[in-house]
């Protein structure tokens, strides 16, 4: 009877409601619209496919936003908005019900239905599909034992209650399971379409989508070109008529290409011109932070870093302030721990010497390096890797002159390709590398599969149960108050153990004409979708 | 001569498969694979896509099922780009690679042969020298300074009413000209500052020879002299050059269309070998060599044609 109560306060208590107003560009009063509705973005690759089963960058989420949408959507602000669905319920922990809204439609007109969802889902996770990005819908229960092949597609824990009701059960409480249907990996695909055309359903003519825009061209490394869906359920709202992806890999071209008018933002400015550009442009150079940390991964499994005092003296002497503000100039944001400014479910880790004045750090440090059994006689010694580029060059020889100056630690240098670097970070042959995270999507449990024991993304090999004790804790918590200190004590006891040097958060610095509404620097997901932008008169 | 031209085609087939198994060594001897991404792939996803692209197959294995595919004129699917196959992606930048670079080489020979002859006819002379000077200007500045000059002045600084610039400083857009001209202007200075100069020396040593020396004796003008007694001989070390420049124009594109963010060869080579997309990359390898094969061939045949003297 206790229990029984006791069940019947939680599930009360869980059931969580959300039902927003539909999100539609916010075009200010008074304000004078172009005629010509026509954007250009420029994207900084080819993009790797406009399957939802296959996109996994940031080139394929950005233009996956436009042409599909899941259940629920990224806002101009970077906040989760109803997309497909309208309302959704956590009915229980690990449970999840969304209500689609019956207006709902694919580009040929027919409804978006729960079915839809569920045979996409399905068909990610079907190994003959060879989906690369699979990290989103492994969270629902039953996707592992699919991917390996082990379960039929059908065991997938998601069912259609009725064609607009969908109920979907996470393999554990999942908080931030509506950032996760936000993003294309989890966006319906037309099942008729697929059936039909198989491998080339994606192709302009072939292709139909539930999204804002629908393809009318894609010319490889050329152009990307959609135009405004009418069959789109908010399609009143979305004042972009045309949009055109340019894929350009330099940025030097694209801010040539910006300058002469093709393109009308970019996705970011050359490297190492910060101050320049900011000059020339103004105010349209807009800079803003991204859900993402450059850091160096410390092989904790190594002898040279086994010992924590020896990670930690390395860190504390790193001047963070003078490498963001003098070196990168590109507004980063210094940081001492995994987890970056803006991302939900923890705050970010800032140590108590990293006020300290530098020689009091450089002292301690000394301190901690000789009690580790360093000394002149004796320096540590270890390689530390990097990838080509003209930033992570920068930034190791600033972090081994740190080292070696105040320190007398001799850190030698070593430059790979960066599948080089990757290949041989998985596998645990070196002993610091580069490193850095994006965020798949928006809270602290993105980053944590790095710091828990035996994780798959943990190239650290760092291992401490009581972190992982506090993340389960963390996660089966429903009170999200609650879970975001759980997931702060965590990341706070696996930071204090300096298992990496944290060095700043990336900036996120575009070129946006001053005729472009609707973008908002302060969206720290760093998707912005179209629809929510508008052309101003000029 | 026939029989030349046929033994040399069939030679392309034993020089492709070297190609082919040699870079295919290579590119599987490299560490990192297509699906090393900076976040790890659970076990189970690798499974599947090492499944997909039959890279769970022995390496032997793999190679004997590309080169059957091969045979039946597919060069695979791509490993990055996943929507296309290489046969897409290749059949989509070769005209743009051919339509700039392929252009740009006959402008450029007929503008250096011209030149050149001018240069040498009047050696010494102020066209001789402003020829030398221009020749020097593109061979010194690499592309990847005098690209961005080009389009500075004609894509920033020189603007039209709409004030988008004169040109566009990049892309292909609908590929008509307006896209063309920057990136064939580039090729085309930097080729002609080459056959330029090869050609000036050329016809200097030509206009010396004895035959030239006996022309002038019986009174022959000056313009019937170069043009009928000294081109073609002259021509013979440009035809020399004009291989290099035909294959450079597909393998150097990767810097001029890296500067233009032209959607042609050059830039599928950097992301096939970026992203150890072995199929792309094998089939752009397979591409350049047959090219290199029948440019070498198609010089070798123009010595026959310039030179009675040389026999096949």
């Amino acid at each position: 009877m206790k229990l029984s109560h006791s069940l019947t306060a939680v599930l009360s208590a869980i059931t969580l409601t959300f039902a927003g107003a539909a999100s539609a560009v916010t075009v200010p009063p008074g304000t004078s619209l172009a005629a010509k509705q026509e954007l250009t973005r420029q994207v900084p690759t080819e993009v790797e496919s406009l399957d939802p089963a296959h996109i996994e960058s940031w080139t394929g989420d950005t233009i996956g936003l436009d042409l599909f949408e899941g259940l629920t959507r990224i806002s101009a602000a970077g906040a989760v908005v109803p997309g497909v669905a309208e309302s959704w319920t956590r009915t229980a922990p690990d449970t999840w019900v969304f209500k689609l809204r019956h207006d709902a439609k694919w580009s040929n007109g027919q409804p978006v239905t729960a079915a839809d969802f569920i045979y996409s889902w399905q068909r990610v996770l079907d190994p003959k599909t060879g989906s690369k990005y699979t990290i989103l819908l492994e969270f629902v229960k039953g996707a592992k034992a699919i991917l390996a092949g082990k379960a039929p597609l059908t065991s997938l824990a998601a069912r259609a209650v009725d064609p607009y009701t969908l109920e979907v059960k996470t393999e554990v409480p999942a908080a931030f399971f509506t950032e996760l249907t936000a993003m294309p990996a989890m966006a319906p695909v037309n099942k008729a379409t697929v059936d039909k055309f198989g491998d080339s359903w994606t192709r302009p003519g072939n292709l139909v989508s539930n999204g804002p825009y629908t393809l009318t061209d894609w010319e490889p490394n050329n152009r990307i070109v959609m135009v405004k869906d009418n069959n789109y359920w908010n399609a009143q709202h979305v004042v972009i008529t045309k949009v055109t992806y340019v894929p350009v890999e330099s940025d030097e071209t694209a801010m040539r290409m910006y300058q002469s008018g093709q393109i009308d933002y970019t996705y970011s400015i050359p490297s190492g011109i910060y101050a320049q550009v900011s000059k020339q442009f103004g105010k349209e150079l807009q800079t803003g932070v991204q859900l993402a940390t450059y850091f160096y991964s410390l092989n904790n499994s190594d002898p040279a870093f086994h010992d924590p005092r020896v990670r930690q003296a390395l860190s504390m002497v790193i001047d963070r302030d003078l490498l963001t503000s003098k070196l990168t100039q590109a507004g980063e944001v210094p940081m001492y721990g995994l987890i970056a400014k803006g991302t939900k479910g923890a705050a970010v880790y800032t140590p108590d010497w990293a006020s300290w004045p530098m020689a009091k750090r450089v002292d301690y440090a000394r301190g901690l390096l000789k009690a580790a059994g360093y000394s002149d006689a004796h320096p540590l010694t270890f390689t530390l890797t990097y990838n080509t580029n003209d930033l992570h060059k920068k930034v190791a020889l600033f972090s081994t002159s740190e080292w070696r100056t105040k320190l007398g630690v001799n850190a030698k240098l070593e430059n790979v390709e960066y599948k080089v670097l990757l290949s041989e970070r998985h596998a645990g042959k070196v002993q610091a590398s580069r490193d850095g995270w994006f965020v798949d999507y928006n809270d602290a449990m993105s980053y944590f599969d790095q710091l828990r024991c035996g994780g798959v993304q943990n190239d650290l090999h760092f291992c401490d149960p009581k972190v992982d004790a506090l993340v389960d804790q963390a996660n089966a918590q429903l009170d999200d108050q609650k879970r975001t200190a759980l997931l702060t004590q965590a990341h706070n006891l696996a930071m204090s153990e300096t298992p990496l040097i944290a060095l700043f958060q990336y900036s996120a610095d575009r070129l946006v004409k001053p005729y472009v509404g609707g973008y908002q620097p302060t969206n720290y997901v760093d998707q912005r979708a179209s629809q929510d932008m508008y052309l101003l008169a000029h | 001569m026939l029989a030349y031209a046929l033994r040399r085609t069939l030679w392309v087939i034993p020089t492709v498969l070297a190609v082919i198994t040699v870079c295919y060594l290579m590119l599987h001897a490299t560490p990192g694979g297509p699906f090393d991404t900076e976040k790890h792939l659970s076990a189970a996803t690798l499974a599947n896509l090492n499944a997909k692209y039959h890279l769970d197959q022995p390496l032997w294995k793999q190679y004997l099922l590309y080169l059957n595919a091969l045979l039946h004129g597919d060069l695979g699917p791509s490993v990055r780009y996943v929507d296309w196959s290489v046969n897409d992606l290749v059949s989509k930048a070769l005209p743009v690679s051919l339509g700039v670079g392929g252009l740009s080489v006959p402008i450029a020979l007929v503008i250096g042969v011209l030149l050149g002859t001018a240069a040498a006819v009047r050696r010494d002379g102020i066209t001789d020298r402003i020829v030398m000077l221009l020749g020097n200007v593109g061979n010194v500045i690499p592309p990847f300074v005098l690209g961005p000059i080009l389009v500075w002045v004609f894509a920033i600084l020189l603007k039209r009413s709409d004030g988008h610039g004169w040109l566009p400083a990049g892309g292909w857009g609908d590929g008509g000209w307006r896209y063309r001209v920057l990136p064939m202007a580039l090729l085309v200075i930097i080729n002609v500052s080459s056959i330029a100069r090869v050609m000036r020396g050329s016809m200097i040593e030509v206009l010396s020879g004895n035959f030239i020396r006996t022309a002038r004796a019986k009174g022959m003008p000056g313009h019937v002299i170069v043009l009928r007694h000294a081109l073609k001989p002259a021509l013979m070390p440009v035809v020399s050059l004009l291989g290099s420049i035909c294959i450079s124009s597909i393998t150097a594109a990767v810097v001029t269309e890296s500067v233009f963010a032209l959607p042609g060869l050059g830039q599928l080579v950097v992301d096939g070998a970026i992203n150890r997309d072995y199929t792309l990359v094998l089939g752009l390898v397979v591409l350049t060599t047959v090219t290199a094969v029948v440019f070498n061939l198609l010089v070798d045949l123009a010595y026959a044609w310039l030179d009675p003297r040389i026999r096949y």
